[in-house]
């Protein structure tokens, strides 16, 4: 059956095929090259390391540092990926961080104080941290989906709401005297790997003194893997489940959907909690790394994850994403700025670096899309 | 044999205007029913009213011989009676099967149905059924829509209201954006379905259309049908005359300037 009609269409539409094949090799370009830029610059910032400082920029440490740098850009980029896609975008994301962070301290602060147990104390905090961070998802999802508010002026109001109660509650201090565990958490690694002695996991081994320190080599920052498990579920939820399949639907053609039968207010009202709940685990990451919690922890995050999220090829519009384009995205971004740190150039490049890549790849997917008709 | 659909005496007013008037028409399973007119006519109000977007001031209507009266479109198309805008609907961004499958996509359940993935493989497979069933042929079912003809696109719009069991499709002007060779193909389609049972309404000003795809022609102005006709006991000059007024053509003596694209 398959195979007939798949003949059959192969047959009729000869004379279309080589539009169709130049269709999709540019589908493949707009696809493939992030990754194309992403290994030049890994390149490039090789060349230029072992040149100006004669250091090998591909090292392990290298990746380790790119993969952490990576991490809160791409919680935030995640979040931003299901609103493009929708045909939204989130401002509220890097203040919704903050506020997570702080709420989280403030629990952990006061359970610390009260004597209660460094896991019970870490668990309840990081958990109050995400949970707060539903009510400005639903408040987005709510103005943008039912009171037909545009996601722009909705979640500009909704951050700066949000950072409002977060200043309040802070008093715009950073919260601090948290459980000295918490940052073993944020700063440690799944694994240690001390030669001679063994593989230790979640902890540094005890019978270390500092002269040991140096010789043991840690794998796998804890965050690193907090976020590739968030990363594959997102990866999951866009792709194989129908709310992804109707975000798709509702960023590509809303009246379609909603003719359709697809339940949009109840969908976009979902996506706004998804994405406020990723800036709530990024929230709480920060906490842990910082072992604090501050109102403007995300504040330039979501300009930088919006950049990541378009270089990896999803479009404003609404409709196109994927995540693997988000991954990329934020590796690209990372790199640039853990390279100028290795390189020890002024960090602030990296706001003129990632502006030129954003506009490149803008002009990229336009380029593409005009040879595309 | 019974009419699936029967119209009885339908009147519709906006205000003080009667948009269609007193008009009584019954559908035949298998026929394809060309309703003809001018703007003002009457048939976008007459349609709507069978598709459930406009609730009459008078009449009946009769489905599967039962009276009904709809709410809405959604309770129309729950019962079967489709119909296919000029837009289309379609999402542009997702491909054929995905489109196919809008709002109703097929699912799979793990863990006892805690956690839900799409079936793609099912959906891609019914779609190619569905789309073989009706002689569409589509050069990728993995291309998003975008990249597909207007006639391609169309017949994906066609394919899905008979997935999901549409018992009689109206189509508003289907032919209206396509290219010659385009339109040749959507009306085989019509035909197509109009063959395996299930009546097609079609509103076009395209008198050729209207009759390749036609049994019956009805034609409306002013909001009064002034005329039914045997497609093939007829010519569209007679159609014409009807749509546009016999005393028209008469006092000018030749089909209008205006209607000479149309009735070629």
């Amino acid at each position: 059956m398959t195979n007939t009609t798949e003949v059959q269409a192969e047959q009729i539409v000869k004379p279309e095929k080589q539009k169709r094949n130049r269709r999709e090799n540019l589908e493949r370009i707009r696809q493939v090259w992030p990754w194309v830029f992403f290994v030049v610059l890994v390149a490039g910032f090789s060349v230029a390391s072992k040149q100006m400082n004669d250091v090998n920029f591909i090292s392990y440490r290298s990746v380790q540092g790119i993969l952490e740098y990576a991490t809160q850009i791409l919680l935030i980029a995640l979040a931003e990926t299901f609103i493009i896609i929708s045909a939204g975008i989130d401002l509220s994301v890097g203040w919704t961080l903050g506020f997570s962070s702080v709420i989280a301290a403030e629990v952990m602060q006061n359970l610390h104080a009260a004597g209660y147990s460094p896991f019970v104390t870490v668990s309840l905090g990081m958990l109050g941290g995400i949970l707060v961070a539903i009510a400005p998802g639903f408040c987005n999802g709510f103005l943008v989906a039912r009171v037909k508010v545009p996601s722009f002026i909705a979640t500009l109001g909704m951050g700066i709401l949000v950072e409002g109660v977060a200043l309040l509650i802070s008093g715009g201090y950073p919260v601090a005297k948290q459980p000295p565990y918490l940052g073993a958490l944020g700063n440690g690694y799944v694994v240690r790997y001390w030669p001679e002695h063994g593989f230790y996991f979640f902890k540094m081994p005890a019978e270390a003194t500092v002269a040991d320190l140096p010789k043991i080599i840690p794998i796998l920052p804890n965050i690193v893997l907090v976020a590739l498990i968030v990363t594959f579920v997102c990866w999951f939820i866009l792709a194989k489940t129908q709310f992804g399949q109707h975000l798709y639907a509702i960023g590509g053609n809303f009246e379609a959907a909603v003719r359709a039968g697809i339940p949009t207010s109840r969908t976009l009202i979902k996506v706004y909690i998804l994405a406020s709940v990723l800036a709530g685990i990024a929230g709480v990451i920060w906490a842990a790394r910082f072992t604090s919690g501050a109102y403007n922890g995300g504040e330039t995050t979501p300009m930088m994850a919006i950049a990541a999220v378009v270089i990896g090829g999803a479009s404003l519009f609404g409709g196109e994403g994927k995540i693997t384009g988000t991954i990329v995205g934020s590796l690209i971004i990372a790199t640039i700025q853990y390279g100028l740190v290795v390189l020890g150039v002024s960090p602030f490049y990296q706001y003129v670096a990632v502006g030129i890549v954003l506009i490149l790849a803008v002009i990229v997917d336009q380029f593409g899309r005009t040879l595309g008709r | 044999m019974e009419p699936l659909l029967q119209a009885i005496n339908l009147t519709k007013s906006f205000g003080g205007l009667v948009a269609v008037d007193n008009v009584s028409v019954d559908i035949y399973p298998g026929e394809g029913v060309g309703l003809v007119g001018d703007n003002g006519a009457g048939k976008s109000t007459l349609i709507k009213m069978v598709s459930g977007v406009y609730q009459p001031n008078d009449g009946e209507i009769r489905f599967e011989g039962k009276t009904v009266a709809f709410s809405g479109p959604r309770e129309a198309r729950d019962m079967g009676i489709e119909t296919i805008y000029q837009d289309l609907a379609l999402a542009e961004n997702l491909d054929a099967p995905a489109n196919i499958f809008l709002g109703r996509e097929m699912k799979r359940a793990y863990l006892g149905g805690a956690i839900n993935t799409l079936d793609r493989n099912k959906m891609r497979d019914e779609a190619i059924k569905v789309l073989a069933r009706l002689d569409i042929r589509i050069p990728s079912l993995s291309q998003q829509i975008r990249n597909l003809s207007g006639g391609q696109r169309q017949s994906v719009a066609i394919a899905r209201t008979i997935y999901w069991n549409a018992k009689m499709v109206i189509m508003d002007e289907p032919t209206a954006a396509l290219g010659v060779s385009e339109q040749r193909k959507v009306l085989k389609l019509v035909r197509t379905l109009a063959e395996q049972g299930v009546p097609v309404i079609i509103i076009s000003h395209n008198m050729q259309d209207v009759f390749a795809v036609s049994d019956r022609i009805v034609v409306m102005r002013r909001g009064m049908k002034v005329g039914e006709l045997t497609a093939a006991k007829s010519t569209p000059d007679e159609v014409v005359s009807l749509m546009v007024g016999a005393e028209a053509v008469h006092e000018m003596g030749v089909i209008p300037k205006a209607l000479n694209g149309v009735t070629e």
